[in-house]
């Protein structure tokens, strides 16, 4: 009966093709009587949490429904924040611009798709918000988009208001080609520079070097205008050194895809000369090697729960990881970097409890609050807390089982996957198919 | 022999030269008939839709130097005139494809090629891909072929009868010609379909720059749709600063650097200001409004070609009021094969819903008009425009598309579009009407233009689903790939073992390399893999890159196409 949820779950995603348009106006909703794992204050038992006006409004027992309110009678069920997934590419049209080794100019912005199907499938999984990234092809990659899973809305409306921006970097075995060269090499095509760790270092201090000048050639024209001089031209817009300005500045983070120590080490050290802070290092796996020194760059790291020895720089991967890193005042959480596994970091959260010897609190941590601090947005999400946005979901259970799966997943207060018209939504969309195909064999173009 | 005949033909008049000499270029027909022949004919006894008031169900339409001189129910041959009995005729406005690759050096499988050097027994849809453009490149640019807005049509206009006796066939007088691919597609004239040099067919130039988002094949930047709008985007802020750079130094030289000269940004400046609209190639939802964001970011005016799911833009189109240029090319069923997954809803969707945009955008009050859309077979331009007024608009709506609702779109309705006195003499006849009927004859800037069965084209190679094998490190993954041509651009799914998604980024050149990406859910996570192959008739082979994996291949076929089947090729209906 229980392991039937999850079946049912998955298999509504798989299926449900058309999005639904969703009131835009969500009225206030009451969720009455719920175990509520609020992450940073503890759980809750019996307990009713009101959404109005997109934000958790109370947290109490026997509050009083608002007039209008929808009351949901959450009795057995838990209410946990939505999951925040800080490395995903879902949605993405395009991920890689790997033609050259600096591309800060491209952003995922750009080529979002809003109507990808996984969003919904990570919805079904109770995940609210992520984090797209451009991918690991090139040194300097790509701007991120922050994301709130608003299926069936446009694009923009899908952006995470005030969240930081960021900027994808990437070390290692991917930027060298490490498994591309021989084949390059076959079919002649020149590799792009660098094939080596000295040479991604090399790049990341040109890169720099590079932005530092144009950033001065923008100051010196702010001067001259300041001076009043109305002859000057302003500098041509760079849009390759632009993002690398606003990390100068400290208004962009960087998300750095690395697995081994001294990778991160090399960043951590380019980042302190030019005078930048690396937000988190993305992947990790050797991070535990380097706990202390990473704390003390104030930089995150946001891994994987498992996957070691899948190739030749995750050899020295472990389970304890995170845990590791939590114990020395590091902000780490566990990423999915899949469609996949992102509708199910609840159990990838658990494992760590298993085998990282986590408090639920802070497994529960890595894939919430410490999500929102990575991608700056823990004033926002995160947690349930009074104010903060009403992402949250209902699970069947408790999220860290196997057992459970998610039934009610709601953002900014909005219901966006809810199970029972999931499975009411099925037969509808059988008929639909009935009716298309019906249409399809009559077109004319086909029949001599 | 052949040539006394075209002799002989030509001093007749041009009205009949064609049928005495088909396989001859009109345009030499053309430099005959200007030196030899009278100019001035007058079609009797037709119905006349003139587009610019009521229909006239009889009447008489004059047309004297390459301009129509008088039309109406009362009007009377000229002595002078060639007088052609319209009876049973229809005559429209010569019809307009609003947005067409026609008259640019086409890399096409050449027509009736098989007969020659003993390539017969090839059979329909093999080989090469439909005709398609080359990128073409402009001398002396710095910037990379696919970002040169300077290329321009006129410089690369061809007057091959072979390339135009395809949409003549179709009823087409008039197309606005696009002169490259890639991302800059470079300035378009609109351009008719005849003349005695390819200078002559020449309406107005420019009429708008063209912006595609396909990706470089090369595997320079930019290689992603990530890139190409970058690469867009750094190109028109270059523009704007090359354009503030200039003025001031034309104003004031002394004492400042000489700005260099850059005919790739200096194209772009008429864009910036807005003396020239921008068409941009977007179909799905998600891409028109991309393409809008940029226009919007630019402040430029847009026209939307293709627009499959303009539908669901609608209300942005119209309160922006942007055009929709609709691609004829409507999205076909498959051949599929008998291990094919099922469509997904939203393919099956498209299809069943590609006629009834035309209806849509009617009644969001978006104005359009009608395009070939890479279409190889013009006998369906007509037939699929004949769907849509099954589907939505009125049999008016869509002649209007046809003529001088385009000529407005395209800032030529002063002189194209309708048949009024003073307008370019650019008709079609048709034996019935446009519905149904039979295309009998045009006229080109007065010049009568025979019509020849359309030439056979190769069909698109990549359309169909395609059953492929992908080899990666994790082993070997059936898949199953639904692709569909229009043009240069690909787009498609895949379905099966490496989960189900739509392909982006997806191009086809013109000897069948194709390449495109696809998100791969894999053991080690969600991956974008680049697909790199080519086409030979019924396989499909090539290459997977996926970063941090070593190189994987894939191989795969489709069913055979059924050659001379199935409505291809077919004239519409008498």
């Amino acid at each position: 009966m229980r392991s039937f949820g999850i079946l049912a779950c998955v298999a509504a995603a798989s299926i449900a093709g058309a999005q639904q348009p969703v009131a835009k106006t969500a009225g206030p909703t009451l969720i009455k009587n719920a175990t509520v794992l609020t992450v940073t204050k503890g759980t809750l038992q019996n307990t009713d949490v009101l959404l109005q006006n997109g934000k958790i409004a109370q947290i109490g027992k026997n509050l009083t429904a608002p007039a209008g309110a929808q009351v949901i009678d959450a009795t057995g069920k838990y209410v946990m924040p939505g999951i925040i997934d800080p490395h995903s590419h879902t949605m993405a049209d395009a991920i890689n611009e790997g033609s050259l080794s600096v591309t800060s100019m491209v952003r995922i912005r750009d080529v979002l798709n809003p109507t990808d199907i996984n969003i919904y499938r990570q919805l079904a999984g109770g995940v609210t918000t992520i984090n797209v990234l451009h991918g690991s092809a090139n040194t300097i990659g790509g701007q991120n988009a922050v994301v709130k899973l608003k299926y069936g809305r446009e694009a923009d409306e899908m952006l995470f208001p005030g969240a930081m921006p960021g900027i994808k970097f990437a070390l290692g075995e991917n930027v060298t080609q490490k498994n591309g060269q021989t084949a390059a090499q076959a079919q002649g095509r020149p590799l792009r520079y660098p094939a080596t760790r000295m040479g991604q270092e090399e790049v990341l201090r040109d890169a720099f070097t590079r932005a530092r000048d144009y950033k001065a050639s923008l100051d010196e024209y702010k001067a001259k205008v300041a001076k009043g001089d109305k002859t000057a031209i302003a500098p041509a817009r760079n849009l390759e050194l632009e993002p690398l300005v606003e990390v100068l500045e400290g208004k962009r983070f960087v998300h750095a895809h690395s697995y081994r120590a001294d990778e991160m080490l090399m960043l951590l050290n380019v980042a302190k000369e030019f005078g930048f802070t690396v937000k988190t290092l993305q992947h990790g796996l050797e991070g535990y090697k380097i706990a202390s020194e990473i704390q003390q760059a104030g930089t995150g790291l946001s891994s994987f729960a498992d996957e070691w020895s899948y190739k030749i720089e995750a050899y020295d991967a472990i389970p304890y990881n995170v845990p590791i890193l939590l114990h020395h005042g590091v902000v780490a959480t566990v990423n999915s970097d899949s469609d996949e596994r992102a509708r199910r970091l609840n159990i990838d959260a658990a494992k760590m409890v298993r085998y990282g010897g986590l408090t639920d609190d802070e497994a529960l941590k890595t894939i919430t609050y410490n999500g929102a601090v990575q991608l700056g947005v823990q004033d926002k999400v995160g947690s349930i807390e009074i104010g903060k946005d009403a992402d949250v979901v209902i699970w069947s259970g408790h999220p860290l089982s196997v057992y459970s799966s998610a039934e009610t997943t709601f953002i900014d207060g909005e219901i966006f996957f809810d199970k029972q018209k999931d499975l009411a939504m099925r037969d509808q969309m059988a008929k639909d198919r009935a009716a298309l195909e019906a249409a399809d064999r009559g077109r004319r173009a086909i029949v001599p | 022999m052949r040539i006394g005949r075209i002799m002989r033909a030509a001093a007749l008049g041009g009205a009949y030269a064609a049928f005495a000499a088909p396989a001859i270029a009109h345009a030499q027909l053309g430099v005959q008939r200007q030196r030899n022949a009278p100019s001035v004919y007058a079609i009797t006894n037709a119905k006349i839709v003139t587009v610019a008031g009521a229909p006239i169900e009889r009447g008489t339409v004059v047309v004297r130097d390459g301009v129509i001189a008088a039309v109406g129910a009362a009007v009377q041959p000229p002595a002078d005139a060639r007088v052609i009995d319209g009876a049973g005729l229809t005559v429209y406005p010569g019809l307009i494809d609003a947005n067409s690759s026609v008259g640019i050096g086409a890399v096409a499988a050449p027509a009736g090629d098989a007969g020659r050097g003993g390539r017969g027994g090839a059979g329909g849809g093999r080989g090469a891909a439909g005709p398609q453009q080359q990128t073409a490149t402009a001398p002396n640019s710095i910037h990379p072929v696919g970002l040169q807005p300077e290329v321009s049509t006129v410089d690369l206009l061809s007057a091959d009868a072979e390339a135009l006796s395809g949409p003549q066939s179709a009823g087409i007088t008039t197309v606005l010609s696009i002169p490259s691919s890639g991302i800059f597609r470079g300035l378009s004239a609109v351009v008719n379909l005849g003349g005695i040099n390819a200078q002559a067919m020449v309406v107005k130039a420019p009429i708008a720059e063209h912006i595609g988002f396909t990706p470089s094949r090369g595997g320079g930047y930019p290689n992603s749709l990530l890139g190409v709008f970058s690469a867009l985007r750094q190109t028109l802020i270059d523009a704007q600063h090359y354009g503030a750079e200039q003025a001031a130094y034309a104003k004031n030289p002394r004492g400042m650097r000489r700005p260099e000269t850059d005919p790739s940004l200096e194209a772009l400046q008429p864009v910036l200001s807005r003396q020239i609209p921008v068409v941009m190639e977007a179909g799905l939802e998600r891409e028109i409004e991309r393409a809008l964001d940029l226009a919007k970011e630019f402040n430029l005016r847009v026209i939307i070609a293709g627009g499959e799911e303009a539908d669901k833009v609608a209300a942005r189109l119209k309160a922006e009021n942007v055009p929709v240029l609709i691609s004829m090319n409507y999205p076909r069923r498959p051949q599929a094969s008998a291990d094919a997954d099922p469509e997904p809803l939203r393919v099956l969707r498209a299809r069943v819903d590609a006629p009834k945009l035309a209806g849509k955008l009617q009644g969001a009050g978006v104005k359009f008009a009608f395009t070939d859309g890479g279409l190889t077979t013009w006998g369906d331009f007509l037939g699929n425009v004949g769907r849509a007024v099954e589907n939505g608009i009125t049999a008016d709506q869509a002649v209007r598309a046809l003529t001088l609702g385009a000529a407005e779109i395209l800032g030529v309705s002063d002189r194209l579009g309708s048949i009024e006195q003073g307008k370019v003499a650019n008709l079609t006849l048709m034996r019935g009407d446009l519905f149904g009927g039979r295309v009998s004859q045009l006229f080109v800037d007065g010049n009568p233009v025979e019509i020849r069965a359309p030439a056979t084209t190769a069909t698109s190679a990549a359309n169909g689903a395609w059953t492929i094998t992908v080899t990666l490190d994790e082993g070997e993954k059936p898949v199953t790939l639904n692709l569909q041509q229009a043009g240069e651009q690909l787009r498609g799914t895949i379905q099966g073992a490496l989960g189900s998604s739509q392909i982006s980024n997806g191009s086809i050149g013109p000897t069948g390399d194709v390449q495109f990406s696809a998100t791969v859910t894999m053991n080690a996570g969600t991956e974008e893999a680049r697909f790199t192959g080519t086409i030979n008739g019924n396989v499909i082979r090539g290459t997977v890159a996926i970063v941090g994996h070593p190189q994987g291949t894939f191989l795969g076929t489709k069913p055979d196409a059924a050659p001379g089947r199935g409505g291809r090729g077919r004239p519409p209906a008498r």
